[in-house]
């Protein structure tokens, strides 16, 4: 824990900003200690990665000051928030994959020798110093496309390190890690307390938020409503501050529920010894209607692939697939979604949105055919579609013609559900479907799963968030390099039992 | 109501066509007090009538560049197009079958670009590079090096010079077309399909949407509006030729896609936004015309105007 008097690091005061006339971020004062971590919290478009922007200089606010160190800093240009030692990892890498370790930390600052060359030695050494003082274990010379994402994301950390950083925005940077990759990336954060430096922890984990962080501002509707160290509050309140009382107790309720392994009885999907080469191999399970099955497993044990195999999105090498009974080998995903097969895919901004298009173009886009006649589409049904899954899934701003690259990462992910809940499949696969989604939009999340459940439809969901896969299952199956490791009846499984199966611990 | 009418004015600023049209109107102007002639009607007609053929063309272009592609081979797709419809007509001395001759050839020329691009995966600049290539070399085989006199009388050149309530039936089959395609670019599943292709491939693909096949559509109604263009070109100067259509074409029709709007990287862009690119360039080149300004100074002030107008927008634009 950090010291109670240790000195104010960054203080920004009546900081906010605003689109036009609508003001997203109001007026906010915040400050930091040296060596603290603050968990920033709330709910999907509360703002808090606009604050974090301002103070990586990525947005100019609207108004206020951001004083580092007693100096008043000049805002909105990112390269000199750098220099002063503000860094920022977000939750889609920004290295550049196909270089170096080595390389990225120094990338567009490389040490040159007197001839404008890169001057390699020194760059190597000066990282070998830094990955031993913090006990990073890298191999600097490996490219990073070859890393693990917790690899990632601790090369970020260690170019925030060579910059002499004194404070490091993290804004949800554990969305694509598993439990046990939190657990590394906490074990850095630590020692980054320790050396002194002073991290903002953006995430909708409240787990994380409550294992690693000295202290919480709870952020609501673009202002900080809540401000304490962490030791005075706990879960429930929290919830209640962030989303309200009545979304706070829908959270609460959807972690009770009735468990239905095998749902109806009927099999819808059934796979057999699904294999593509050195991915996948002997994935035989089957999918029944009117129950949920979760894929729980680390991140790149294969369920991904498995299920753009099955979508007819990836190559399928070997196996047989039977839908209601009726054997099928998808070659596009629009014969699979012909068939009653839905795939939420799990990196929104690569696989799923069309970030220029409007909101109701994204939601339109997999049904088409529901909103247009004779290839034509009908504005009112257009317009009809979007607003009832705006409605449905309460994603903000509740405009269908906005831009969706403008939306908060949680409200585009909301997006990414709607337009498959549209095609009312028979079969929902969902990969991650919540990452970046705030409690009480999980809670309503869940809600809908359960709903299309109990209407009789099957449902897949990939997780690798244990909590998520604990608390939605009605069967849990597990994966490992590549491997179906085994399938359990949800209830009768523990929590211990499925990390052991899980590995990587 | 005056709130209203500036939040009106807001979104009609905010458009993308709307820094366009602002400096078309500019530009009009200070055409007409230089010289007040430009304003006459006549040249004002004239002004579209000379943008017709590179106008259909960049129709064509922008669906495929909407898709984040590109073709090159318009104009030796316009070359080979009127001496298809020459040679069709020779033999068969009927209108209709040459005009489809021409169009089909046109179209299936785009077709071979559409799928090498879509289903051989190969990049676009290079496949209509090849093509520029290999269609310019047909056409010389086809049509020799020499100038092929149409007939007169037959009905073929009403297409290219024909009136209709004063105004000439080519400009007519440019308004028309406009009209169409932009119709099906803002109404139509496909219209969205080719947006949605042009902003994330992937996505498209992975919500079932036809990909491949939507690339493909678009080159071929590029080579097809390419065709067209060849037809009106022959029947306006009563001759076909392989060297019609000869290199720069291609970047006029681009430049006048880009200009109305149309990110090269696909994604955005509007049929409308292309005609008022292609009027732009229009009344850029017949005031330097009117103004007396020698063709070499004329090409330097275009490509002026082009990078000023492209900045100009990307400034209102914002952020990288
Ligand atoms: N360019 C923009 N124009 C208009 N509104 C914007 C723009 N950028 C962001 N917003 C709005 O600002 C609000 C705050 O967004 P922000 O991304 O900070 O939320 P967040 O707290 O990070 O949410 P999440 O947990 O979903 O990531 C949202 O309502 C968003 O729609
Ligand atoms: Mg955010």
């Amino acid at each position: 824990m950090t010291a109670v008097n240790a000195p104010t690091l960054l203080r920004a005061t009546g900081v906010s900003k605003s689109y036009g006339s609508l003001e997203v971020l109001h007026p906010i004062e915040f400050s930091i200690k040296a060596g603290e971590v603050r968990g920033l919290v709330g709910s999907n478009g509360a703002g808090k990665s606009t604050l974090i922007k301002i103070l990586t200089g990525a947005h100019r606010p609207s108004a206020g000051d951001v004083w580092l160190n007693g100096r008043r800093l000049q805002l909105g240009n990112p390269h000199l928030m750098m220099d002063q030692g503000i860094a920022c990892i977000y939750q889609h890498s920004s290295l550049v994959p196909s270089l170096s370790v080595l390389d990225n930390i120094f990338l567009g600052r490389q040490p040159t020798t007197r001839f404008g060359f890169l001057d390699r030695r020194t760059q190597l050494q000066a990282a070998q110093k830094l990955v031993a003082e913090y006990r990073i274990e890298l191999d600097l010379l490996e490219k990073v496309e070859s890393l693990s994402t917790v690899k990632q994301k601790e090369v970020e950390i260690l170019k925030a390190l060579a910059l002499r950083s004194c404070l490091i925005l993290m804004d949800e940077p554990t969305a694509w890690l598993s439990h046990s990759e939190v657990r590394k990336l906490h074990a850095t954060i630590d020692t980054l307390r320790s050396r002194n430096i002073a991290v903002v922890y953006v995430s909708h984990v409240l787990d994380e938020v409550f294992d690693i962080c000295d202290s919480i501002s709870i952020m609501r509707d673009g202002a900080i409503v809540w401000e304490g160290p962490t030791t005075s509050i706990d879960r429930p309140r929290l919830i209640n501050i962030m989303v309200g009382e009545k979304l706070g107790k829908a959270s609460l309720e959807s972690l009770e529920q009735k468990r239905k392994p095998r749902g109806t009885g009927d099999i819808r999907l059934s796979c057999h010894a699904l294999a593509r080469r050195n991915i996948f191999s002997d994935v035989s399970f089957d999918l029944y209607s009117g129950e949920i099955l979760c894929f729980a497993g680390l991140v790149g044990a294969g369920r991904s692939d498995v299920v753009h195999a099955i979508f007819g999105a990836a190559q399928l090498d070997d196996g047989a697939l039977q839908l209601n009974g009726e054997a099928h080998r998808f070659r596009s995903p629009k014969e699979a979604i012909l068939a009653g097969i839905g795939l939420v895919p799990e990196d929104r901004r690569r696989d799923g949105l069309l970030l220029a298009h409007s909101v109701a173009d994204n939601l339109v886009l997999a049904a088409l055919k529901k909103v247009s006649r004779s290839g034509f589409l009908s504005q009112k049904r257009r317009r009809g579609l979007a607003l009832r899954q705006i409605r449905n899934l309460n994603i903000l701003p509740s405009n269908p013609d906005r831009v969706v690259s403008v939306l908060s990462g949680g409200n585009q992910q909301k997006v990414l559900i709607g337009r498959w809940l549209e095609t009312a499949p028979t079969v929902l696969i969902l990969d991650e479907p919540t990452v970046g989604i705030d409690v009480g939009a999980k809670a309503e999340i869940y809600g809908q799963l359960r709903a299309l459940r109990d209407e009789g439809r099957a449902v897949l969901v990939i997780s690798s968030d244990l909590e998520e896969v604990l608390t939605i299952a009605d069967r849990i199956a597990v994966m490992a390099e590549g491997k179906l490791v085994s399938i359990h009846d949800a209830g009768a499984v523990s929590r211990e039992e499925l990390i052991a199966k899980i590995g990587g611990d | 109501m005056i709130g209203r009418l500036s939040q009106l004015g807001g979104v009609w600023l905010g458009r993308p066509g709307f820094g366009l049209s602002a400096s078309l109107i500019a530009l009009v102007a200070i055409f007409a007090i230089l010289s007040p002639e430009f304003l006459h009607i006549d040249n004002l007609v004239g002004v579209v009538h000379r943008v017709t053929t590179t106008g259909i063309m960049a129709v064509g272009m922008t669906f495929v560049i909407m898709t984040g592609g590109i073709d090159l081979t318009v104009g030796p797709v316009l070359a080979i197009s009127g001496l298809v419809a020459f040679f069709t007509f020779e033999g068969s001395a009927s209108v209709p079958l040459s005009v489809l001759g021409a169009i089909g050839t046109g179209a299936a020329i785009g077709a071979l670009n559409g799928a090498a691009v879509a289903y051989l995966r190969l990049p676009p600049i290079i496949v209509t590079l090849a093509m520029l290539s290999i269609v310019r070399g047909t056409a010389l085989i086809v049509g020799g090096p020499i100038l092929h006199q149409l007939p007169e009388g037959a009905g073929y050149e009403f297409i290219g010079t024909g009136f209709l309530f004063g105004v000439p039936v080519s400009v007519w089959i440019f308004l028309a077309l406009a009209m169409l395609t932009a119709f099906v670019q803002r109404r139509s599943a496909f219209g969205l399909e080719v947006a949605a292709v042009g902003d994330n491939e992937r996505a498209a693909f992975l919500s079932g949407r036809p990909v491949r096949l939507v690339k493909t559509l678009t080159y071929v109604i590029c080579g097809a509006t390419a065709a067209l263009a060849g037809l009106i070109q022959s029947s306006q100067v009563y001759t076909a030729s392989a060297n019609f259509g000869e290199f720069g074409t291609e970047l006029d029709v681009i430049a006048a896609v880009v200009l109305g709007g149309t990110s090269l990287q696909g994604g955005r862009g509007s049929i409308l936004g292309t005609v008022m690119g292609v009027l732009f360039l229009g009344v850029v080149s017949s005031g330097l015309n009117i103004l007396d300004v020698p063709v070499d100074v004329q090409l330097i002030a275009k490509g002026l105007i082009i990078v000023g107008a492209l900045s100009a927008r990307a400034g209102t634009q914002g952020q990288i």
